[in-house]
């Protein structure tokens, strides 16, 4: 480096930049805002009530759920998914972690867990099969998006304040723990409880994730 | 994202000059980075991504906005009195020095500050430059060559 250019460096440290507030509120708001402009159009019409029968329906369900928000978890759907791999669960999730970073219920244990800020998960066996497990703080939008086709089903699930669950074709999760990660996901269920995000993912039924859910936010 | 949100308001600051316009620019950013997240390309590295998502808001505002405030020192640094002491590389230069420097960079064409405060105010490396203002890499060290070419008149 020349001396001009260290020069440069100098001005550089001794700028004065202004204050700047913290953004993330505004932009988790601008982000939550879009997640309201569909439901709210369609409650100014038919109600609330008619809202629980639309998510039944699949076309206004689909509509419905073009973006959404629950809690730390962006879903959106798109017409072409972006290109990603099968990849293992705790692909992005940093090390294994020696001690227990997450409380399971009884009778459940984990074979590794991970924590990141704001995150923590662990692998888990039940009834056989190996699921990913994840807790989020609630309100971190910008953390975690699901990428969903036309044709991977996506319903509401009766779970903690508000659920929905992922089956058929697999949707692409992208998530940012340090770098931004991406991967193909099956069959996952997430639910927002008591401002916490939860998601369960792996190859079992609804009836059974939702089972699992339920004894976890118990 | 939030790691990236001193960053990118300095790279919205130092292109838009106004600092309401860069708040703007760095939310703008944030919110398409985070709509545009399926079109990344998994692997490359996400910080010069989003920085030229939020360096072209700043660069449209500034387009949009006419003639712009300058860039300022921080003025505690021209008088040293018991508290903060300058940086180790702010006192090779005197204040007079520094002011003289920051108006001969203000003075440059907008394509060659930007260069400049980015890779030297900013510490961005010239790849990052690169990708955060759309060029070529030969466009970055041809650009920054001749901007020093043109400081050095000043400087020296």
């Amino acid at each position: 480096m020349t001396e001009l250019e260290r020069a440069l460096v100098a001005v550089g440290s001794e700028l004065e930049f202004p204050q700047s507030r913290d953004a993330w509120p505004r932009i988790a708001d601008r982000l939550q805002r879009r997640r309201w402009v569909r439901p709210a159009v369609f409650a100014l019409v038919v109600g609330a009530l008619a809202l629980g029968i639309a998510l039944a329906v699949p076309p206004a369900r689909s509509a419905i759920l073009k973006f959404f928000h629950i809690g730390s978890v962006t879903v959106e759907r798109v017409e072409t998914l972006p290109s990603a791999q099968t990849r293992p669960f705790a692909t992005g999730l940093g090390p294994a972690q020696p001690s227990p970073t997450l409380q399971l219920p009884a009778g459940l244990s984990a074979t590794k867990y991970y924590k990141g800020p704001g995150m923590a998960a662990a692998l888990i066996r039940y009834r056989g099969k190996q699921l990913l497990y994840v807790r989020l703080r609630g309100d971190q939008m910008g953390f975690m998006k699901k990428f969903v086709s036309p044709t991977t089903h996506v319903e509401e699930a009766r779970i903690g304040e508000f659920g929905l669950w992922f089956d058929g074709s697999p949707h692409v999760l992208s998530w940012e723990f340090g770098n931004v990660h991406t991967r193909l996901a099956g069959n996952a269920l997430v639910w927002l409880d008591r401002g916490v995000t939860y998601r369960l993912e792996g190859p079992l039924g609804k009836g059974q994730m939702l089972a699992l859910g339920r004894q976890i936010t118990r | 994202m939030h790691a990236y949100q001193g960053i990118a308001f300095r790279t919205a600051y130092v292109i838009a000059r106004n600092a309401s316009d860069a708040e703007d620019a760095a939310q703008d950013g944030f919110v398409k980075a985070w709509r545009a997240l399926g079109r990344f390309r998994e692997g490359a590295p996400f910080r010069p991504w989003l920085l030229r998502i939020v360096a072209n808001e700043a660069s449209n505002r500034r387009r949009s906005a006419g003639r712009r405030a300058g860039l300022a020192l921080r003025a505690a640094t021209e008088e040293p009195s018991g508290g903060a002491a300058p940086s180790p590389e702010a006192a090779l230069l005197s204040a007079e020095q520094r002011a003289t420097l920051l108006a001969a960079v203000e003075g440059l064409p907008d394509e060659q500050r930007d260069v400049v405060a980015l890779r030297y105010f900013l510490g961005l490396s010239e790849a990052e430059v690169a990708e955060t203002l759309g060029i070529p890499q030969g466009t970055v060290k041809s650009r920054t060559a001749r901007a020093l070419e043109r400081l050095r008149e000043t400087y020296d």
